[in-house]
């Protein structure tokens, strides 16, 4: 695979909630082997964004193109709260075409990598938040994708697991990976190779000045 | 179906059971609630087996709604990863079906003995015909309410009309649990042919599981993506 190679194209993209505008004429590129930081501020699209680039929601305008399987991890974790972390890893990877015993090794690699213990048996409701989100991530690797596409995915961890974090991404960018991390920590940003702001639509924006005399 | 798409949906309705199983409590209401129903009545009525069968509808319906709701955080990720929404749904139905079976045999069971109905085995199929409608009812609720107070509000409206309405009234023949009543009533020897009743229920629960079917692919669909152009 050419390191040059084009994964992640958004352009144009348009999306309203009913009568709300969220992003107009946006757009996101990133090719195999490159780490993008998707910022701004709150309410400013980012999330819609990503979900529109995993396709888990509709665009009114504009086109997504995107090659190769992709993982996503949303910002809330998405994850059953009775079941237990492994069996998660069954679930998720059985989706993925992958029998249990390869899913679980595959999978508990990942969640060790990220100083989450494999023998953990509690249910996800019972762990940390910083361990739930382990557990977010770490579903969202599963399987290899060529596209990761992570919200906010570092909510929660300890110091030492948020600096490693940072080595995780480096690491799937050598593996080449394109990569998408939607961040506020603006501190980090050296270590992505492009920062995308998105602005807040020009019409909300309007109406919270308007909002503001009142 | 493939032994692969079947092992797919096996490993849905296992992960669905898991979930349930280590919700005692709710496990306990679900059986206590029918027999809750059927207790309070059977002192006092000889008709007591319909509100007591009918009541099976509670403890399914709202296994399944619970099922549907519980899950919604987690279904388009499933998606995502690769499961279709008829594995998903496929797989919820299995186990809530399985987790029917031995409620519907203890209550038949229990109800046979007390209330000793002249055509016991009518009994056990009306029953369980209660469950097979309840689940898919249950599953298109879910699918169509995103929370839980108005999935619920519905659910005890439309089997709280249902068992407060006689049988042979208009109303009750356009409502999910008709054909289970009917069935009920020949139980206790009512003259209704059983075949009728017994495909009613059937047709009642497969336009209920192609609306569920239909709401949940709607909701948890996945926008598959073209290649990216090279050049760019």
């Amino acid at each position: 695979m050419s390191a040059e190679q084009m994964l992640l194209s958004a352009a144009g993209i348009g999306k309203a909630f009913g009568r709300r505008p969220v992003l107009e004429d946006a757009s996101l590129g990133v090719r195999a082997g490159e780490a993008v930081a998707l910022v701004g501020e709150n309410g400013a699209g980012k999330t819609t964004l990503l979900r529109i680039c995993a396709g888990l929601l509709s665009v009114d305008a504009g086109e997504v193109r995107v090659a190769g399987r992709v993982g996503y991890c949303p910002q809330e974790p998405g994850v059953f709260e009775l079941l237990t972390a492994v069996e998660h890893l069954v679930l998720f990877g059985r989706a993925m075409g992958l029998r249990r015993q390869e899913a679980l090794a595959h999978g508990r690699a990942i969640l060790e990598s990220f100083g989450f213990p494999s023998d953990e048996r509690l249910p996800a409701r019972d762990l940390s938040g910083g361990r739930k989100q382990k557990l977010n991530l770490t579903l969202a690797l599963l399987g290899d994708p060529k596209v990761l596409l992570l919200d906010e995915p570092y909510q929660g961890f300890d110091r030492g697991t948020y600096v490693n974090f940072w080595d995780h991404v480096d690491r799937w960018r050598e593996e080449g990976k394109a990569v998408v991390i939607v961040t506020h920590m603006l501190a980090e940003l050296d270590r992505v190779d492009r920062v995308v702001e998105l602005a807040v639509h020009p019409s909300r924006r309007r109406g919270e000045h308007s909002r503001g005399r009142w | 179906m493939t032994v692969d798409t079947l092992s797919r949906v096996v490993i849905v309705a296992e992960m669905q059971g898991r979930d349930l199983g280590r919700r005692r409590l709710a496990l306990i209401l679900l059986v206590a609630l029918p027999l809750a129903f059927y207790g309070a009545l059977a002192g006092h009525s000889s008709d007591a087996i319909i509100p007591g069968g009918v009541a099976m509808a509670f403890s399914m319906a709202g296994a399944a709604i619970f099922a549907v709701l519980s899950s919604r955080a987690v279904d388009q990720r499933l998606t995502l990863a690769g499961f279709r929404a008829g594995e998903i749904l496929a797989g919820r139905l299995l186990f809530l079906e399985v987790l029917s079976l031995p409620l519907v045999a203890g209550s038949s069971v229990l109800m046979a003995l007390v209330s000793h109905p002249p055509r016991p085995w009518t009994m056990g199929l009306a029953v369980e015909m209660v469950a097979v409608v309840a689940i898919p009812f249950g599953l298109a609720v879910g699918a169509l309410l995103p929370r839980e107070l108005e999935a619920t509000l519905v659910l005890i409206g439309v089997v709280g009309i249902q068992l407060s309405l006689d049988v042979s009234q208009g109303l009750s023949k356009v409502l999910p649990f008709y054909g289970p009543m009917r069935l009920l009533d020949g139980s206790l020897g009512g003259d209704y042919p059983i075949g009728a009743a017994f495909l009613m229920s059937v047709a009642y629960a497969a336009a209920l599981l192609g609306a569920s079917s239909y709401l949940m692919a709607r909701r948890i669909r996945i926008r598959h993506h073209a290649s990216p152009r090279e050049a760019t």
